[in-house]
């Protein structure tokens, strides 16, 4: 505004200049954008002079960055096969056991040890007494080595279950073949459902029906193979295929009665959950009374999946706490070597400054250009620390096998975040520029 | 070009002598400066580096400050290029009174009515000589295109339309100097303040240089020249010597 009264009463002005070329341009609105556009050219040309100690300032920044974006891209592929692997079960369904799942400490241990194991008459009864129930099944496993030719397969976990809706509690069903009935489950034959796993393992990958009908070892014993499961996939490397079902009777066979099972109970919606629970609860306490030393324990643990899904939730925060916490750490180092190198960098360049000044540069432009360079290095930094974040995910999902989800918000949050370091950090020196004056900036060597 | 003619001869009454007392600026002057006084603080000790000068320049005219080291001609041509403000006195620049601005007015005032020709050329390395031209025009809020055209223009006026690609240290001394002189010339300034403009040249191409600045006021423009160089001085029309901060001779020789 000021510009364009100045030149109404601006006098004649005869120069060469003026004969040749164009008018002189008054100031327009849009001045910030040239002067800006010129700052982020300095900028990176002077990244560009500078490779090496580009690279060095980047370092603190990128650690940080790839930190944060690996961690969180990588819980976020837990969390996805998490959710999908205990929602094949659903929230519908809950255990009853002699210990609980997860044991914390070694009084627990020896408490629950001493508990009465639960039983085939407790399953009984539950599915008497409870009302809201609406399947209930018994459970119980081992690990086993399985034969078939010349072929053997390690580890493999056998699950006696009755009766045969049990299938439907674990959520699996068969892609070949089929399950056994309900009197051959209870005949205490030599019969199994065998997972995916099997087939790759001693079948050579053979198509599922190809295994029907053959005779497999367990511990010595030959089985049947009635059906093919579908496969589960794997959680956290663990695959949940290396399974072979047997029915219950066959397995106490092995066994005997007197190993302690699981009861599983599910509910038909969740929200029966609760009531299922108490009803299930009070047919244990009666059950059991108050036979033990410790009148604080009931003898015996009811659980839900939440069991599991706490202690992950537990975890995984554990996890990000720790990693926001060494981003933080980094994040700041890397803003003190940025603070550091722009500092070096407006006194190397005190001449430049001197020689914009003198042409006309104005504070803020010059605030602006040492600010501009001080956020084209760390976001930089954030960019290439959000691509090897991303890499490093990638690389351990496919090691450990769970999707690669991919945020755009983390990737955005890394950038955006190590901006903002590189605002805070380059606010200083560009100040210090800004307000060099300019003959003695130019006097400067 | 015809109004241009108009500048050739310069008003004879544009020299007031030292020592007539002035009273208050002469709106017809391009440059006018009234008691001007500049202080420097050493310590305790309060160092005068100009004791109340006062002159005018007429728009067009070809003037040479000329003194020895310490003289106070540094510090007076860093009044009339805008880069300090005096302790005391007026400063009036094409009608506008610039020894109040702040130092953003100032920065403004460079961009927009001074040219700056260095000693030591204090062109940006790492840019093109067309980069260099362009920048008082990137600080003056000229879009790009127009901002090519008329660096373009600049150094073509010098010659060297054909090293618009080539980074300073690519250049010689005589072309380093031409460039900044496309420079100072780019944004169309009131006036062209070479300091020591030949003081890193050799002899012939300092005489080119002079040559290229006598076409310059040729073609109208306003051009101040510090040195302490005699020859330098003597190719102006007016000499103006500066001795312990104040004017010691001011005369027209051409």
């Amino acid at each position: 505004m000021q510009r364009s009264g100045d030149h109404e009463v601006e006098p004649r002005r005869f120069t060469y200049a003026r004969a040749v070329l164009p008018a002189r341009i008054t100031s327009v609105p849009l001045f910030r954008l040239a002067a800006v556009w010129e700052s982020f050219r300095v900028a990176l040309a002077s990244l560009r002079a500078n490779k090496l100690r580009t690279a060095l300032t980047l370092i603190g920044i990128i650690v940080g960055v790839t930190a944060v974006i690996a961690v969180v891209t990588i819980i976020n592929g837990l969390n996805a096969t998490v959710a999908q692997t205990f929602s094949s079960q659903g929230s519908t369904v809950f255990t009853i056991s002699k210990n609980p799942a997860i044991i914390t400490s070694r009084e627990d241990f020896v408490k629950f040890n001493r508990r009465k194991d639960v039983t085939h008459e407790d399953a009984d009864a539950i599915a008497r007494l409870c009302s809201s129930c609406w399947r209930v099944g018994i459970a119980a496993n081992a690990i086993e080595t399985v034969k078939f030719a010349n072929q053997t397969a390690e580890n493999v976990r056998i699950r006696g279950v009755t009766p045969i809706t049990m299938f439907d509690i674990d959520g699996v069903s068969v892609d070949a073949g089929r399950i056994w009935t309900e009197s051959e489950g209870d005949s205490g034959r030599e019969i199994c459902v065998i997972g995916p796993d099997m087939l790759k393992n001693l079948f050579q990958d053979a198509p599922p029906d190809q295994a029907i009908g053959k005779e497999i070892r367990i511990d010595g014993r030959p089985y049947v193979v009635l059906g093919v499961l579908e496969p589960l996939g794997s959680i956290f490397g663990f695959s949940r295929d290396n399974v072979v079902y047997i029915p219950y009777s066959t397995y106490q066979k092995l066994y005997g009665a007197r190993r302690s099972l699981v009861v599983f109970i599910q509910v038909p919606a969740a929200e029966q959950l609760e009531i299922a629970e108490d009803q299930v609860r009070t047919i244990m306490r009666n059950r059991r009374g108050h036979a033990l030393d410790d009148p604080n324990d009931e003898g015996f643990s009811l659980e839900t999946q939440d069991v599991f899904l706490n202690l992950y939730g537990q975890a995984t925060s554990n996890i990000y706490y720790v990693t926001f916490g060494v981003a933080f750490i980094s994040l700041i180092v890397g803003g003190i070597v940025v603070m550091n190198i722009m500092l070096v960098s407006v006194t190397e360049r005190t001449k430049e400054i001197g020689i914009r000044k003198a042409i006309g540069a104005r504070r803020k432009d010059i605030l602006s250009q040492f600010l501009i360079e001080a956020v084209v290095v760390t976001a930089l930094g954030g960019a290439i620390g959000v691509g090897t974040g991303f890499g490093l995910a990638y690389v351990i999902s496919a090691l450990i096998g769970f999707p690669l989800l991919v945020s755009t918000l983390s990737a955005v949050l890394g950038v955006g975040v190590s901006s903002l370091v590189g605002i805070i950090s380059g606010l200083w020196p560009a100040w210090r520029a800004a307000r060099l004056d300019p003959i003695e900036a130019l006097r400067a060597e | 070009m015809s109004e241009a003619t108009l500048t050739l001869s310069p008003p004879e009454n544009a020299i007031t002598p030292q020592t007539t007392p002035l009273d208050g600026h002469d709106p017809s002057m391009l440059i006018s400066m009234r008691n001007i006084w500049k202080t420097y603080q050493m310590g305790t000790e309060s160092v005068h580096a100009l004791h109340g000068v006062s002159f005018d320049i007429p728009r067009g005219e070809y003037i040479a400050i000329i003194g020895p080291s310490g003289s106070g001609k540094s510090t007076l041509m860093n009044l009339i290029g805008c880069l300090d403000t005096p302790t005391q006195g007026e400063y009036w620049l094409n009608g506008k009174n610039v020894s109040e601005m702040d130092d953003d007015e100032l920065a403004r005032i460079r961009n927009q009515e001074v040219g700056f020709v260095f000693q030591t050329f204090n062109l940006l390395a790492r840019a093109t000589a067309l980069h260099n031209v362009e920048l008082p025009l990137i600080y003056g809020g000229v879009g790009s295109a127009q901002r090519h055209e008329m660096a373009k223009k600049a150094l073509g006026a010098v010659d060297l339309a054909d090293r618009m690609t080539h980074k300073p240290n690519e250049l010689s001394g005589g072309q380093r100097q031409r460039v900044a002189i496309a420079r100072a010339l780019v944004n169309h300034p009131s006036i062209l303040l070479a300091d020591e403009p030949t003081g890193a040249l050799d002899s012939h191409t300092s005489m080119e240089i002079m040559d290229l600045f006598e076409r310059l006021h040729s073609e109208g423009n306003t051009i101040i020249v510090v040195t302490h160089e005699h020859d330098i001085a003597a190719r102006a029309h007016r000499v103006v010597s500066i001795r312990d901060g104040l004017i010691e001779k001011d005369e027209r020789i051409r």
